[in-house]
This record gives C-alpha cells, sequence and structure tokens, in this order.
C-alpha cells in the first residue's frame, strides 16, 4: 500500500525486487492544507493504472478540480481504469465500504481515499473513527481476497493536517495504530527559487530507514521529483543513474498556492460524468 | 477454562483456496478435528504465527506472536493448552486472558460470512451484548476496545479480539452463512449501534 506512492516517488520503480506484488502497508499521507496530497494520490493511481496493475478506486468528497494533460500513462489508461466515487458524507462512506462486496465493478488494486480531514470534520468519536479505519483495512483486505494469487490491494488515505503541528489532528494517534505507514509532505525552504518545492518523507513502519524526495512543481504544472539531496549520495551507483532522470508528471495542482497552473478547470468537465455514486 | 478444543462445534467448510491477505482464513476454521491420536498432515495446520499474521493487518508485538505460535503447538500436539502457557496468556493479557478463554469454552465466537468471500466475526459477549469485530484488522465493538485499548492503550486487545485469536487456535469458531447484502447490513448495523 505504501508502495503504490513509493513507486511515485522512485519514478516507477518498486522498493527493491519481489516487491511488486507486496503493496506494503497501509499508509497515511499526512501534510498541510495545500501540500499536495491531492497531486502526489492522483499520480500513485495513474501510476498503478498506467502500469496495468489493475482498476483503480478513488474517493473523494467532491471532483477533483483539474486532471492531468498529457502524461502518456494518463491518456492510455487513467480513464479507464480509475474510479471516482464521491460519498459526501462519513455516513455515505461507510455505506460504500461496507458494501464494497456488493459492488459487481472489477476489483480494485489500489484504495486512495482523498480528504479523510473532511470526513472527520463531523466529529465522530473515538469508536467511529476506528471503526472508519478498520474498514477501510478490511475493504483492503477484502479487495486483495478477490484478486487471489494475483495481487494484493494497497491503501493510501490523505489527511489534511493543520499547520505542520500534528496537535490539531483529532485522533491522529489512533489513525496512525491503523496505519503504520506514513508519508509527509513539508514545504521546502530551500525550493527552487520561485517554484514550488515539498518534502516527502516516507516511513513504512517503526523500524524501516525514512526515505525522502524532493517534489517540485515547475511554472507549467509539471511535477519533479528527485531523492532529497541528502540521501542521493547514499544510493547505490545504478540508483543514482536511474533516479538521476527524475520523474516527471504532469499534474493539474490545484492544492498549490503558487504558481498558478494553466491547467486547472481543463479537464474538470470529466470527472463528475465519471462519478458511479 | 478450556483444555481442550470443541471439535464438534466446526460445521465444515467447502474446500477453498488460501486467502493471502486478508486475515483469518478459512482453513483456519475448516475441517472438524480428527480424533486424538490420528496422524495429521502438519501442512495444512498453520502455525499460530501464521494464524496471528494472516488474522490481523495490525500486527501484535512479538512476544504475543511466540506465545500464541506456542499454543498452537501445544494444542496440536496435545489437544490441550498447558498450564504454563495459560500462566503466560494470564500474565499478558491480564483478566481478559480469563474471560477470553471463557468465552472461547462457550463457543462465543462466530464467523460470518457471505457468498462474496467477505467474513465478519461476532463474539456474543458474557453479558448477552453481540460484539462484532473485524477479520482483518483488530477493531471490536465492544467499550473496552475503545477505552482500554484505543484511548488509553492499556491493553494490547480485547477480550473479544483475544477469543478470536484463541478460538482459531482451539478450532472452535461457529460459522454462519448470510447473504451479500445481510453482510452490508450488518457491517452498518455496528455503526449504528455505536450512534
Amino acid at each position: 500500500m505504501a508502495e503504490a506512492l513509493r513507486r511515485v516517488l522512485n519514478a516507477g520503480r518498486a522498493a527493491g525486487p519481489g516487491e511488486d506484488s507486496n503493496p506494503g502497508p497501509p499508509l497515511l499521507l499526512l501534510g498541510a492544507p495545500r501540500s499536495a496530497q491531492t497531486s502526489l494520490l492522483f499520480a500513485a493511481a495513474l501510476e498503478a493504472a498506467g502500469e496495468g496493475r489493475g482498476p483503480v478506486l478513488f474517493l473523494t468528497r467532491r471532483p477533483l478540480q483539474s486532471l492531468p494533460l498529457s502524461t502518456p500513462a494518463a491518456r492510455d489508461h487513467w480513464r479507464l481504469q480509475i474510479r471516482f466515487q464521491y460519498p459526501s458524507s462519513i455516513q455515505e462512506l461507510l455505506q460504500l465500504l461496507a458494501s464494497a462486496h456488493e459492488a459487481p465493478a472489477p476489483v480494485p488494486s489500489l484504495l486512495l481515499l482523498d480528504g479523510l480531514e473532511e470526513y472527520l470534520a463531523e466529529d465522530p468519536g473515538t469508536q467511529d473513527t476506528a471503526y472508519l479505519a478498520a474498514l477501510l483495512l478490511d475493504t483492503a483486505a477484502y479487495f486483495s481476497h478477490r484478486l487471489g494469487a494475483s495481487g494484493n490491494c494497497g491503501l493510501v488515505v490523505a489527511l489534511e493536517t493543520q499547520k505542520e503541528a500534528d496537535g490539531d489532528v483529532p485522533h491522529l494517534a489512533l489513525l496512525q495504530r491503523y496505519f503504520p505507514a506514513q508519508c509527509r509532505l513539508q514545504p521546502d525552504a530551500l525550493g527552487l527559487g520561485q517554484h514550488c518545492c515539498l518534502r516527502a518523507s516516507l516511513e513504512t513502519g517503526k523500524l524501516s530507514p525514512r526515505t525522502e524526495w524532493s517534489v517540485t512543481f515547475l511554472p507549467g504544472g509539471e511535477m519533479k521529483i528527485t531523492p532529497w539531496p541528502a540521501q542521493a549520495s547514499k544510493l547505490s551507483p545504478d540508483q543514482n543513474c536511474s533516479s538521476a532522470g527524475s520523474q516527471s508528471l504532469t499534474l493539474g495542482c490545484d492544492n498549490l498556492p503558487s504558481p498558478r497552473f494553466p491547467l486547472d478547470g481543463i479537464l474538470t468537465s470529466g470527472t463528475g460524468a465519471d462519478s458511479k455514486t | 477454562m478450556p483444555t481442550r478444543p470443541h471439535s464438534s462445534t466446526s460445521r465444515g467448510w467447502p474446500g477453498t483456496p488460501r486467502l493471502s491477505a486478508c486475515a483469518m482464513t478459512r482453513d483456519d476454521v475448516t475441517p472438524p478435528r480428527p480424533a486424538f491420536g490420528l496422524p495429521r498432515a502438519k501442512s495444512s495446520q498453520p502455525t499460530g504465527r501464521e494464524v496471528v499474521r494472516r488474522a490481523m493487518a495490525v500486527t501484535l508485538p512479538e512476544v504475543v506472536e511466540e506465545l500464541l505460535s506456542e499454543i498452537a503447538a501445544a494444542v496440536r500436539d496435545s489437544a490441550r493448552i498447558p498450564d504454563e502457557l495459560l500462566l503466560s496468556l494470564k500474565f499478558v493479557f491480564g483478566s481478559s486472558a480469563i474471560q477470553a478463554l471463557d468465552l472461547v469454552d462457550r463457543e462465543s465466537v462466530t464467523l460470518i460470512s457471505s457468498p462474496s468471500g467477505r467474513r465478519v466475526y461476532q463474539v456474543l459477549g458474557s453479558s448477552g451484548t453481540t460484539y462484532t469485530c473485524l477479520a482483518s484488522c483488530h477493531y471490536c465493538s465492544c467499550p473496552a476496545f475503545s477505552f482500554s485499548v484505543l484511548r488509553k492503550s492499556d491493553s494490547l486487545l480485547c477480550k473479544h479480539l483475544l477469543a478470536i485469536y484463541l478460538s482459531q487456535l482451539l478450532r472452535n469458531c461457529q460459522q454462519l452463512s448470510v447473504s451479500d447484502k445481510q453482510l452490508t447490513d450488518l457491517l452498518l448495523m455496528e455503526r449504528t449501534q455505536e450512534a
């Protein structure tokens, strides 16, 4: 599950040999408002769909503001492989997850939820929050069961945290119990001049080393991902070589303050029509 | 205090392929136990650690996995849990251990499944209340889980979740088949009950 994001950050390469079918632990994508969570989540969806790993189920409270333009993978696969659903309340979200086994659609290989904080804003209690987290895991586990030997279903959930502190997030400690892997997105003051630069830190477990990347948004809306400088020197030569050609995805970055992208809204008309709810 | 499994409670289950990630697989609760003394195919018997790993996406501490693994081995060999392991169970889980064993003894754990293959556990509590436990991760609808496990982190598991683990090892899990729609209602009723 963490691997879906790691593939995006590693420019399409899995964490290591033999891990292709292992989606890793459920992952919580944490970041302050407008820290490109949606863009990364969508990149993970595109990556999974484009690689032919199977359909992706993308849950979000409202249609995305903009969609990718000309990424080859996007053009070929995203419309067919990414299914959007827009549960408008925590009740609808729970209904969708609880009835996932009744859906006739093909079984997803990746389950994504954007904007968990919007559902938590309905102020569910401890038990309701735990139930939502557990039901997300249970649904992904059920999808994995349906996929059988052909693969496991990954789970990535984006949660916006206020400012840089996590103290404002209700039930964060509880959620972390269910999501052992976390990726934090933090604004990077040392970014490339006027470009938006973020630092993505991925930890897949208490005992796993932290991996970091620099995520930069160029004026054209292109997302450029490179290993964090401090780590680049530690990579093996072949890793260094391949990651030098950084991941480039053209995404409408609706949740970054600046620079303003010409992409916003261009493909908005397509999103609502894909709703199955 | 249960010292031997209740082989008569397994009601059989059609052979199905082993599940990969989804928990508490059917083969853990399937075939009725053979009579004592008969050799059993070792490969078909999951170890305690396998049961634990398959059971819960949320992992248990190593020491608990080890303990459940030892219990599984003991049950395989002697069809009972030796006293020293019962003491270890009590040491790790406190009073929940006795209560969980009591629930297992009373055959209170039911695995509910639908034709879709989705499953959920229900545990009939000592007070007569039925609690729902998700099969793939640690979740129980009982107040103790919410308070002692989630809020205070005093306990690793509530007695109902521990009873599920133990009923897996002792193979006395009840089974119930429902329709896909009924399973959805069951999962949502859980939410209604909380509200």
